[in-house]
């Protein structure tokens, strides 16, 4: 089973900015989206 | 298309003829869906070049606080950011389902223009909806159940934009509940009551926006160990929701649900989540706007919630009226409201209604967030002739 520091679930727009910056400060993020990149 | 039927012979063009103009919808739908395209690949092409992000598609689901299951597959994470948004609250009106009616969602995305469309919900994207689809060609009602438009805003401003949505043809209904809605053979239709009036409207389409929802159904919660606060997530000021190791932000969380307050909160979870900053939210000074034509927007308190707030208020006004940019530009409906502390002069709130106000906002945004007095803005020599002498007018006439 994949295991990471973080998942950031949505990559709408709190999202995206949320896990960019986690990865950025060293952290192996998985993002998950159901739908579409940017949300609403 | 209302600028060429309104304006064009007033400001010279010839050869245009209001009669003959007509909307494709469809062409319309289509521009925005390369514009959104455009914006989209430019995400994936930004989450490619990130190394440490995976990018998986799926529904996550919760089954333990480390434990997320999408689609068919399981991954472990120590700690999760919920990002998850919201989504159309459908209040239970009787009949409502069997009626038929679209949200937000489809409301961008429909084959062709309605003629008749009834939109329930005075907020700010029922009003964004009203005007866009009145000035597409549909005829619109608008339905609000308090007894103004945007009742939260200055009640000059929304006021007096409800005057110009009528004054372009959308019949505004406030104080007004629907209480049944169905379809007949040509229509949808709703019944609604103000006070003691029932009355019944048809219409082709009926549109929600009567608020927002956390998105976290098939979430798993429970299993997290996440609260909710109502229709939305419970976290504390560092972000961080009921369970030790999940933070959550933006929509899902409530408040001022905008796409500004969602990227700041972006970054805050992640320093928490990361590295344990303990970083807090401030929210002090967060702006708002309603992108009609003239555009509202505002930040921070109402002359009213100043008051209530035991503020000795000082309120200075100016009206677009006397801008020489906006009566070149033909637009001078509106006007700029301050609100400042009597005591200590320091600016509370700003309100505009007018041409581009979501962008003249900025500066009480920058004058609020730096605790500025009136008087650097009013003393602030600003370029003429621009929109935002307006802004300092008004600062100027704070007594
Ligand atoms: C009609 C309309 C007009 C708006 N206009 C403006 C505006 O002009 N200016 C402004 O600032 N804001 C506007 N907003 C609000 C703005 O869209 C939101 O505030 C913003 O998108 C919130 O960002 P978010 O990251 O919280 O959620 P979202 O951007 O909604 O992102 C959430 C993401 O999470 C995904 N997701 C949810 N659950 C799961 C799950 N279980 N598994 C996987 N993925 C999941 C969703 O698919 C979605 O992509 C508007 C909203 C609407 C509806």
């Amino acid at each position: 089973m994949d295991h990471y520091d973080l998942a950031v679930i949505g990559a709408g727009q709190g999202g995206l900015p949320a896990a960019h910056l986690a990865a950025r400060l060293g952290a192996k993020v998985a993002l998950i989206e159901m739908q579409q990149v940017g949300g609403t | 298309m209302h600028l060429v039927r309104h304006h064009a012979y007033e400001f010279g063009v010839r050869g245009v003829d209001p009669n003959a103009l007509s909307f494709d919808l469809t062409t319309a739908i289509a521009r925005k869906d390369k514009i959104v395209g455009g914006i989209i690949s430019g995400i994936h092409s930004g989450l490619k070049k990130n190394s440490g992000i995976t990018f998986l598609t799926g529904r996550a689901e919760f089954t333990s606080p480390v434990d997320i299951r999408l689609d068919g597959q399981a991954i472990t994470a120590d700690k999760s950011i919920l990002a998850v948004g919201a989504t159309p609250t459908v209040p239970t009106i009787p009949g409502l389902d069997e009626a038929g009616f679209i949200t937000n969602n489809e409301a961008l995305k429909l084959g062709a223009l309605p003629a008749s469309m009834i939109i329930i919900g005075g907020g700010y994207i029922g009003i964004e909806f009203a005007q866009m689809y009145a000035r597409f060609g549909t005829g619109v009602t608008l339905l609000g159940r308090a007894p103004r438009l945007m009742p939260k805003e200055e009640p000059e401003l929304s006021g007096q934009l409800e005057e110009i949505l009528q004054s372009e043809g959308i019949k505004v209904h406030t104080s007004t509940e629907v209480i049944r809605a169905g379809r007949d053979d040509t229509s949808r239709y709703v019944i609604s009551r103000n006070g003691e009036v029932e009355q019944r409207m048809n219409a082709e389409i009926i549109l929600l926006a009567t608020g927002r929802t956390a998105r976290v159904d098939g979430l798993g919660l429970e299993q997290a160990g996440v609260d909710l606060n109502g229709a939305f997530l419970k976290t504390d000021d560092q972000l961080n929701t009921t369970a030790p190791n999940i933070w959550s932000l933006g929509d899902a969380n409530g408040g001022q649900m905008f796409t500004h307050r969602a990227t700041y909160d972006g970054p805050i979870a992640a320093l928490n989540a990361v590295k344990s900053l303990g970083r807090a939210v401030d929210y002090r000074v967060v702006p708002r706007a309603i992108f009609t034509e003239p555009a509202l927007a505002s930040v921070g308190l109402t002359e009213e919630e100043a008051r209530q707030a035991g503020h000795a208020v000082k309120v200075g006004s100016y009206s677009f009226a006397h801008s020489g940019r906006g009566k070149a530009l033909g637009q001078n409906e509106g006007l700029v409201k301050l609100v400042v502390d009597g005591d200590s002069r320091e600016i509370l709130g700003g309100h505009i209604l007018g041409p581009h106000a979501d962008m003249l906002i900025h500066e009480v945004v920058i004058a609020m967030q730096g605790r500025s007095t009136i008087e650097t803005l009013a003393k602030a020599i600003h370029i003429h002739p621009t929109l935002n002498e307006i802004v300092k007018s008004a600062a100027k006439a704070v007594q």
